[in-house]
Protein backbone atom coordinates (compact mmCIF):
# COMPACT_ATOMS: atom_id res chain seq x y z
CA UNK A 1 0.00 0.00 0.00
CA UNK A 2 0.59 3.61 0.18
CA UNK A 3 1.71 3.40 3.77
CA UNK A 4 5.27 2.05 5.25
CA UNK A 5 6.44 0.94 8.50
CA UNK A 6 9.60 1.13 10.18
CA UNK A 7 11.18 -0.60 12.57
CA UNK A 8 14.29 0.37 14.61
CA UNK A 9 16.16 -2.73 15.92
CA UNK A 10 19.10 -3.60 18.47
CA UNK A 11 19.37 -7.04 16.89
CA UNK A 12 22.35 -8.08 19.10
CA UNK A 13 20.60 -6.73 22.14
CA UNK A 14 17.06 -8.12 21.43
CA UNK A 15 19.01 -11.81 21.31
CA UNK A 16 20.71 -11.24 24.48
CA UNK A 17 19.03 -12.21 27.55
CA UNK A 18 18.13 -8.52 29.59
CA UNK A 19 18.12 -7.25 32.77
CA UNK A 20 16.74 -3.96 33.87
CA UNK A 21 20.13 -2.32 33.63
CA UNK A 22 21.02 -3.49 30.06
CA UNK A 23 16.94 -3.20 29.17
CA UNK A 24 17.31 0.64 30.11
CA UNK A 25 21.04 0.92 28.29
CA UNK A 26 19.11 -0.41 25.11
CA UNK A 27 16.16 1.99 25.50
CA UNK A 28 18.35 4.91 25.70
CA UNK A 29 21.02 4.03 23.49
CA UNK A 30 21.13 5.01 19.77
CA UNK A 31 23.92 2.49 18.73
CA UNK A 32 22.97 -0.75 16.62
CA UNK A 33 19.53 0.98 16.03
CA UNK A 34 18.52 0.33 12.74
CA UNK A 35 15.00 1.05 11.02
CA UNK A 36 13.61 -2.08 8.86
CA UNK A 37 11.07 -1.30 6.26
CA UNK A 38 8.11 -2.93 4.35
CA UNK A 39 7.64 -2.98 0.98
CA UNK A 40 4.17 -1.62 1.88
CA UNK A 41 6.20 1.85 3.58
CA UNK A 42 5.86 0.82 7.05
CA UNK A 43 8.86 0.96 9.23
CA UNK A 44 9.93 -0.57 12.50
CA UNK A 45 12.83 -0.32 14.84
CA UNK A 46 13.24 -2.36 17.73
CA UNK A 47 14.36 -1.78 21.21
CA UNK A 48 14.37 -4.51 23.92
CA UNK A 49 12.16 -6.94 21.88
CA UNK A 50 9.74 -4.12 21.56
CA UNK A 51 9.25 -2.61 17.73
CA UNK A 52 7.98 0.90 17.02
CA UNK A 53 5.92 0.93 14.16
CA UNK A 54 5.04 3.81 11.70
CA UNK A 55 5.26 5.03 8.09
CA UNK A 56 7.98 6.58 5.65
CA UNK A 57 8.29 9.72 4.44
CA UNK A 58 8.03 8.32 0.52
CA UNK A 59 4.58 7.16 2.28
CA UNK A 60 3.57 9.88 3.55
CA UNK A 61 3.91 12.38 0.87
CA UNK A 62 2.85 10.08 -1.69
CA UNK A 63 -0.56 10.31 1.03
CA UNK A 64 -0.69 14.17 1.45
CA UNK A 65 -1.73 15.76 4.77
CA UNK A 66 -2.94 13.10 7.08
CA UNK A 67 -6.47 13.62 8.76
CA UNK A 68 -7.15 10.86 10.94
CA UNK A 69 -5.60 8.48 12.50
CA UNK A 70 -7.30 4.78 13.12
CA UNK A 71 -5.01 2.74 15.55
CA UNK A 72 -5.36 -1.42 16.75
CA UNK A 73 -6.22 -1.52 20.24
CA UNK A 74 -3.25 -2.29 22.89
CA UNK A 75 -3.70 -5.86 23.80
CA UNK A 76 -4.73 -7.09 20.56
CA UNK A 77 -2.04 -10.14 18.73
CA UNK A 78 -1.15 -9.28 15.20
CA UNK A 79 0.80 -11.46 12.42
CA UNK A 80 3.16 -9.86 10.18
CA UNK A 81 1.03 -8.52 7.56
CA UNK A 82 -2.24 -7.90 9.33
CA UNK A 83 -4.36 -4.76 8.82
CA UNK A 84 -4.15 -3.07 12.09
CA UNK A 85 -4.92 0.42 11.57
CA UNK A 86 -5.89 3.06 8.62
CA UNK A 87 -4.75 6.67 7.91
CA UNK A 88 -7.32 9.35 6.01
CA UNK A 89 -5.60 11.86 3.60
CA UNK A 90 -7.27 13.82 1.14
CA UNK A 91 -10.65 12.09 1.28
CA UNK A 92 -8.63 8.40 1.00
CA UNK A 93 -8.42 6.11 3.84
CA UNK A 94 -5.26 3.49 3.57
CA UNK A 95 -4.85 0.22 5.48
CA UNK A 96 -1.58 0.29 7.70
CA UNK A 97 0.26 -3.33 7.75
CA UNK A 98 1.83 -4.44 10.60
CA UNK A 99 5.75 -5.55 9.56
CA UNK A 100 6.18 -7.75 11.79
CA UNK A 101 3.92 -9.78 14.70
CA UNK A 102 3.32 -9.80 18.28
CA UNK A 103 1.23 -7.54 20.93
CA UNK A 104 0.68 -3.97 20.52
CA UNK A 105 1.69 -2.64 23.95
CA UNK A 106 1.07 1.14 22.93
CA UNK A 107 -0.34 3.55 20.42
CA UNK A 108 0.94 7.05 19.77
CA UNK A 109 -1.92 9.16 21.87
CA UNK A 110 -0.18 12.42 20.60
CA UNK A 111 -0.75 11.09 16.69
CA UNK A 112 -4.16 10.41 17.16
CA UNK A 113 -4.99 13.91 18.06
CA UNK A 114 -2.26 15.36 15.88
CA UNK A 115 -2.26 13.19 12.73
CA UNK A 116 -0.14 15.85 11.02
CA UNK A 117 2.80 14.70 12.76
CA UNK A 118 3.00 12.01 10.65
CA UNK A 119 3.66 14.33 7.91
CA UNK A 120 6.24 16.57 10.07
CA UNK A 121 8.07 13.87 11.87
CA UNK A 122 7.37 10.05 10.33
CA UNK A 123 10.48 8.76 11.87
CA UNK A 124 9.86 10.42 15.36
CA UNK A 125 6.83 12.48 16.65
CA UNK A 126 4.85 10.58 14.06
CA UNK A 127 5.35 6.68 15.29
CA UNK A 128 2.16 4.99 15.59
CA UNK A 129 2.20 2.10 17.89
CA UNK A 130 4.60 -0.19 19.17
CA UNK A 131 4.69 -4.40 19.24
CA UNK A 132 6.14 -6.79 21.69
CA UNK A 133 7.85 -8.77 19.11
CA UNK A 134 6.21 -12.48 19.27
CA UNK A 135 9.15 -13.44 16.29
CA UNK A 136 12.20 -11.10 16.11
CA UNK A 137 13.34 -13.52 13.49
CA UNK A 138 11.13 -11.77 10.86
CA UNK A 139 12.94 -8.58 11.25
CA UNK A 140 15.47 -10.36 8.56
CA UNK A 141 12.24 -10.34 6.25
CA UNK A 142 12.19 -7.02 5.74
CA UNK A 143 14.84 -4.15 3.85
CA UNK A 144 17.54 -2.75 5.95
CA UNK A 145 17.84 1.23 4.55
CA UNK A 146 20.10 0.78 2.16
CA UNK A 147 18.16 -1.84 0.03
CA UNK A 148 14.60 0.11 1.04
CA UNK A 149 16.73 2.97 -0.98
CA UNK A 150 17.43 0.59 -3.11
CA UNK A 151 13.57 -0.74 -3.69
CA UNK A 152 12.72 2.90 -4.18
CA UNK A 153 14.22 4.13 -6.92
CA UNK A 154 13.35 0.61 -8.69
CA UNK A 155 9.52 1.23 -8.26
CA UNK B 1 -6.37 -0.79 -20.69
CA UNK B 2 -9.90 -0.04 -18.20
CA UNK B 3 -12.90 -2.52 -18.44
CA UNK B 4 -15.81 -0.04 -17.75
CA UNK B 5 -18.80 -1.66 -16.48
CA UNK B 6 -21.94 0.01 -16.48
CA UNK B 7 -24.16 -1.08 -13.79
CA UNK B 8 -27.19 1.80 -14.42
CA UNK B 9 -29.45 1.80 -11.40
CA UNK B 10 -28.13 -0.11 -8.54
CA UNK B 11 -28.31 -0.37 -4.78
CA UNK B 12 -25.62 0.95 -2.16
CA UNK B 13 -24.93 -2.58 -0.87
CA UNK B 14 -24.18 -4.88 -4.14
CA UNK B 15 -22.35 -2.35 -5.71
CA UNK B 16 -19.68 -2.10 -2.99
CA UNK B 17 -20.18 -6.17 -3.30
CA UNK B 18 -19.15 -5.95 -6.78
CA UNK B 19 -16.64 -3.59 -6.07
CA UNK B 20 -15.09 -6.05 -3.29
CA UNK B 21 -14.81 -9.02 -5.63
CA UNK B 22 -12.80 -6.78 -7.79
CA UNK B 23 -10.43 -5.52 -5.43
CA UNK B 24 -10.37 -9.08 -4.15
CA UNK B 25 -9.32 -10.56 -7.74
CA UNK B 26 -6.29 -7.88 -8.39
CA UNK B 27 -4.99 -8.63 -4.78
CA UNK B 28 -4.83 -12.57 -6.05
CA UNK B 29 -3.45 -11.91 -8.65
CA UNK B 30 -0.93 -9.56 -6.37
CA UNK B 31 0.11 -12.31 -4.50
CA UNK B 32 0.36 -14.61 -6.75
CA UNK B 33 2.75 -12.33 -8.81
CA UNK B 34 0.64 -11.85 -11.70
CA UNK B 35 -0.07 -8.45 -13.38
CA UNK B 36 -3.60 -8.72 -13.40
CA UNK B 37 -5.27 -7.25 -16.44
CA UNK B 38 -8.33 -6.17 -14.17
CA UNK B 39 -8.56 -2.41 -13.69
CA UNK B 40 -12.28 -1.85 -13.90
CA UNK B 41 -14.57 1.37 -13.83
CA UNK B 42 -17.72 0.83 -12.29
CA UNK B 43 -20.25 3.40 -13.26
CA UNK B 44 -23.79 3.45 -11.33
CA UNK B 45 -26.48 5.45 -10.18
CA UNK B 46 -27.63 4.33 -6.73
CA UNK B 47 -30.87 4.54 -4.68
CA UNK B 48 -30.97 7.09 -2.38
CA UNK B 49 -28.51 6.39 0.30
CA UNK B 50 -26.13 8.19 2.57
CA UNK B 51 -22.71 7.25 3.78
CA UNK B 52 -20.01 7.96 5.56
CA UNK B 53 -16.17 6.82 5.86
CA UNK B 54 -14.18 5.50 8.42
CA UNK B 55 -13.79 8.75 10.92
CA UNK B 56 -17.87 8.97 11.20
CA UNK B 57 -19.74 9.29 14.52
CA UNK B 58 -22.99 9.73 13.56
CA UNK B 59 -25.11 9.17 16.67
CA UNK B 60 -27.51 6.67 15.91
CA UNK B 61 -30.57 9.14 16.54
CA UNK B 62 -29.45 10.69 13.55
CA UNK B 63 -29.27 7.77 11.39
CA UNK B 64 -33.28 7.20 12.28
CA UNK B 65 -33.62 10.56 11.25
CA UNK B 66 -31.80 10.19 7.62
CA UNK B 67 -33.51 6.52 7.65
CA UNK B 68 -37.17 7.82 7.98
CA UNK B 69 -36.48 10.15 5.57
CA UNK B 70 -36.98 6.83 2.78
CA UNK B 71 -33.16 6.47 1.94
CA UNK B 72 -30.49 4.05 3.52
CA UNK B 73 -27.39 4.71 5.39
CA UNK B 74 -24.03 2.79 5.77
CA UNK B 75 -20.98 3.06 7.32
CA UNK B 76 -18.13 2.63 4.96
CA UNK B 77 -14.25 1.73 4.55
CA UNK B 78 -13.37 4.92 2.51
CA UNK B 79 -12.26 8.57 3.46
CA UNK B 80 -14.11 11.53 3.77
CA UNK B 81 -17.44 12.34 5.87
CA UNK B 82 -20.98 12.24 5.01
CA UNK B 83 -22.62 12.04 1.47
CA UNK B 84 -25.62 11.31 -0.18
CA UNK B 85 -26.11 9.37 -3.37
CA UNK B 86 -29.41 8.57 -5.60
CA UNK B 87 -30.46 8.52 -8.36
CA UNK B 88 -29.55 11.09 -11.50
CA UNK B 89 -26.26 11.01 -9.79
CA UNK B 90 -23.11 9.40 -11.57
CA UNK B 91 -20.75 7.55 -9.58
CA UNK B 92 -18.07 6.31 -10.49
CA UNK B 93 -15.59 3.72 -8.88
CA UNK B 94 -12.38 2.75 -10.13
CA UNK B 95 -11.31 -0.36 -8.94
CA UNK B 96 -7.67 -0.08 -10.30
CA UNK B 97 -3.80 -1.09 -8.82
CA UNK B 98 -1.92 2.35 -8.75
CA UNK B 99 0.95 0.99 -9.38
CA UNK B 100 -0.27 0.55 -12.72
CA UNK B 101 -0.42 4.06 -13.39
CA UNK B 102 1.18 6.42 -9.69
CA UNK B 103 1.86 4.82 -6.63
CA UNK B 104 -0.12 7.90 -4.87
CA UNK B 105 -3.11 8.52 -3.30
CA UNK B 106 -2.61 12.50 -3.71
CA UNK B 107 -1.92 11.67 -7.12
CA UNK B 108 -5.07 9.69 -7.84
CA UNK B 109 -7.64 11.93 -5.87
CA UNK B 110 -6.18 14.78 -7.69
CA UNK B 111 -6.61 12.79 -11.07
CA UNK B 112 -10.29 12.27 -9.98
CA UNK B 113 -10.91 15.62 -9.40
CA UNK B 114 -8.79 16.72 -12.59
CA UNK B 115 -11.56 13.98 -14.62
CA UNK B 116 -14.51 15.99 -12.81
CA UNK B 117 -13.27 19.28 -13.79
CA UNK B 118 -12.65 18.63 -17.17
CA UNK B 119 -16.28 16.93 -17.50
CA UNK B 120 -17.50 20.48 -16.70
CA UNK B 121 -15.40 22.34 -18.94
CA UNK B 122 -16.87 20.28 -21.77
CA UNK B 123 -20.22 20.82 -20.50
CA UNK B 124 -19.41 25.14 -20.33
CA UNK B 125 -18.84 25.11 -16.67
CA UNK B 126 -15.86 26.31 -14.29
CA UNK B 127 -15.30 23.29 -11.45
CA UNK B 128 -12.65 24.45 -9.27
CA UNK B 129 -10.71 22.79 -6.46
CA UNK B 130 -11.04 23.46 -2.64
CA UNK B 131 -8.90 22.95 0.41
CA UNK B 132 -11.93 20.80 0.94
CA UNK B 133 -11.14 18.03 -1.91
CA UNK B 134 -14.02 17.62 -4.50
CA UNK B 135 -14.96 19.60 -7.57
CA UNK B 136 -17.04 22.96 -6.81
CA UNK B 137 -18.61 25.74 -8.58
CA UNK B 138 -18.33 29.10 -6.68
CA UNK B 139 -18.70 27.65 -3.08
CA UNK B 140 -21.09 24.41 -4.27
CA UNK B 141 -20.18 21.28 -4.22
CA UNK B 142 -20.68 19.00 -7.39
CA UNK B 143 -18.59 16.20 -7.16
CA UNK B 144 -17.86 14.15 -3.79
CA UNK B 145 -14.85 11.84 -3.24
CA UNK B 146 -13.89 9.16 -1.00
CA UNK B 147 -11.66 6.66 -1.04
CA UNK B 148 -9.71 3.41 0.12
CA UNK B 149 -6.94 2.15 -0.62
CA UNK B 150 -5.85 -1.28 -0.07
CA UNK B 151 -1.93 -2.47 -1.34
CA UNK B 152 -2.50 0.24 -3.93
CA UNK B 153 -5.68 -0.80 -5.09
CA UNK B 154 -8.67 1.31 -5.07
CA UNK B 155 -12.31 0.74 -4.04
CA UNK B 156 -15.15 3.78 -3.76
CA UNK B 157 -14.48 6.91 -6.09
CA UNK B 158 -16.20 10.16 -7.05
CA UNK B 159 -20.35 11.00 -7.27
CA UNK B 160 -21.25 13.53 -9.36
CA UNK B 161 -24.45 15.15 -9.38
CA UNK B 162 -25.90 15.44 -12.95
CA UNK B 163 -29.52 16.26 -12.91
CA UNK B 164 -30.69 14.27 -9.60
CA UNK B 165 -32.71 15.95 -7.02
CA UNK B 166 -30.47 18.29 -4.61
CA UNK B 167 -33.01 18.74 -1.82
CA UNK B 168 -31.56 15.19 -0.32
CA UNK B 169 -28.27 17.09 1.15
CA UNK B 170 -30.37 19.73 2.93
CA UNK B 171 -30.41 17.39 5.61
CA UNK B 172 -27.41 17.08 6.18
CA UNK B 173 -23.95 18.87 5.82
CA UNK B 174 -21.90 17.38 2.64
CA UNK B 175 -18.63 16.00 3.60
CA UNK B 176 -19.15 17.77 7.44
CA UNK B 177 -18.49 21.42 5.97
CA UNK B 178 -21.12 24.16 6.94
CA UNK B 179 -22.00 27.06 4.82
CA UNK B 180 -21.61 25.32 1.94
CA UNK B 181 -23.95 24.03 -0.55
CA UNK B 182 -24.23 21.42 -3.62
CA UNK B 183 -25.24 22.26 -7.19
CA UNK B 184 -25.16 19.71 -10.63
CA UNK B 185 -24.27 20.28 -14.00
CA UNK B 186 -28.24 20.69 -14.91
CA UNK B 187 -28.51 23.35 -12.33
CA UNK B 188 -25.35 25.08 -13.53
CA UNK B 189 -25.63 24.58 -17.30
CA UNK B 190 -29.46 25.66 -17.23
CA UNK B 191 -29.99 22.44 -19.74
CA UNK B 192 -30.56 18.90 -18.77
CA UNK B 193 -28.04 16.84 -18.36
CA UNK B 194 -29.06 13.26 -17.39
CA UNK B 195 -26.54 10.54 -16.42
CA UNK B 196 -26.43 8.58 -19.92
CA UNK B 197 -25.74 12.03 -21.46
CA UNK B 198 -22.62 12.81 -19.48
CA UNK B 199 -20.73 9.07 -19.43
CA UNK B 200 -19.37 9.40 -22.50
CA UNK B 201 -18.00 12.86 -21.68
CA UNK B 202 -16.37 11.26 -18.74
CA UNK B 203 -15.28 8.06 -19.57
CA UNK B 204 -13.29 10.73 -22.46
CA UNK B 205 -12.02 13.21 -19.72
CA UNK B 206 -11.17 9.74 -17.61
CA UNK B 207 -8.96 8.73 -20.51
CA UNK B 208 -7.44 11.61 -20.99
CA UNK B 209 -6.21 12.29 -17.18
CA UNK B 210 -5.29 8.59 -16.22
CA UNK B 211 -3.75 8.22 -20.04
CA UNK B 212 -5.34 4.61 -20.64
CA UNK B 213 -8.06 3.99 -22.81
CA UNK B 214 -11.36 1.99 -21.78
CA UNK B 215 -13.65 -0.75 -23.38
CA UNK B 216 -16.92 -2.45 -22.22
CA UNK B 217 -16.22 -5.34 -19.80
CA UNK B 218 -16.43 -8.67 -21.71
CA UNK B 219 -19.70 -10.82 -21.04
CA UNK B 220 -17.77 -13.41 -19.05
CA UNK B 221 -15.88 -11.61 -16.19
CA UNK B 222 -19.36 -9.76 -15.42
CA UNK B 223 -20.70 -13.19 -15.19
CA UNK B 224 -17.68 -14.48 -13.04
CA UNK B 225 -18.16 -11.64 -10.25
CA UNK B 226 -21.99 -11.89 -10.12
CA UNK B 227 -21.53 -15.16 -9.54
CA UNK B 228 -19.60 -14.95 -6.92
CA UNK B 229 -21.21 -12.01 -5.38
CA UNK B 230 -24.84 -13.69 -5.38
CA UNK B 231 -23.40 -17.25 -4.01
CA UNK B 232 -21.80 -14.98 -1.38
CA UNK B 233 -25.62 -13.79 -0.93
CA UNK B 234 -26.74 -17.05 -1.22
CA UNK B 235 -24.64 -18.64 1.79
CA UNK B 236 -25.10 -15.42 3.92
CA UNK B 237 -28.80 -15.88 3.79
CA UNK B 238 -28.72 -19.61 4.78
CA UNK B 239 -26.46 -18.91 7.47
CA UNK B 240 -28.16 -16.72 9.53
Amino acid sequence: MVVCSVFRVSLRLARSSLGAQCGARALYSTDHKARFYTKKHEWVTVSNNVGTVGISSYAQDALGEVVYVQLPEVGKKIAAGDECGALESVKAASEVYSPISGTITETNKEVESKPALINKSCYEEGWLFRVKLASPEELHQLMDQAAYDKYLEEH
Amino acid sequence: MVKVWKLGLMSYDTALKIQTALARKHLDAILKGQDSLCDTLLLVEHKPVFTVGIRDDTPKNEIMRLRALGAEFRKTNRGGLITFHGPGQLVAYPVINLKHFKTSVKWYVNSLEETVINVCDEIGIKGTRSPYTGVWVDDNKIAAIGIHASRYVTTHGISLNCDNDLSWFNNIDPCGIEDKGVTSLTKESGTEWPVEKVTPIFLKCFNKVFGCETEEIDFKTQEEILNGVYKNLMTQTVGS
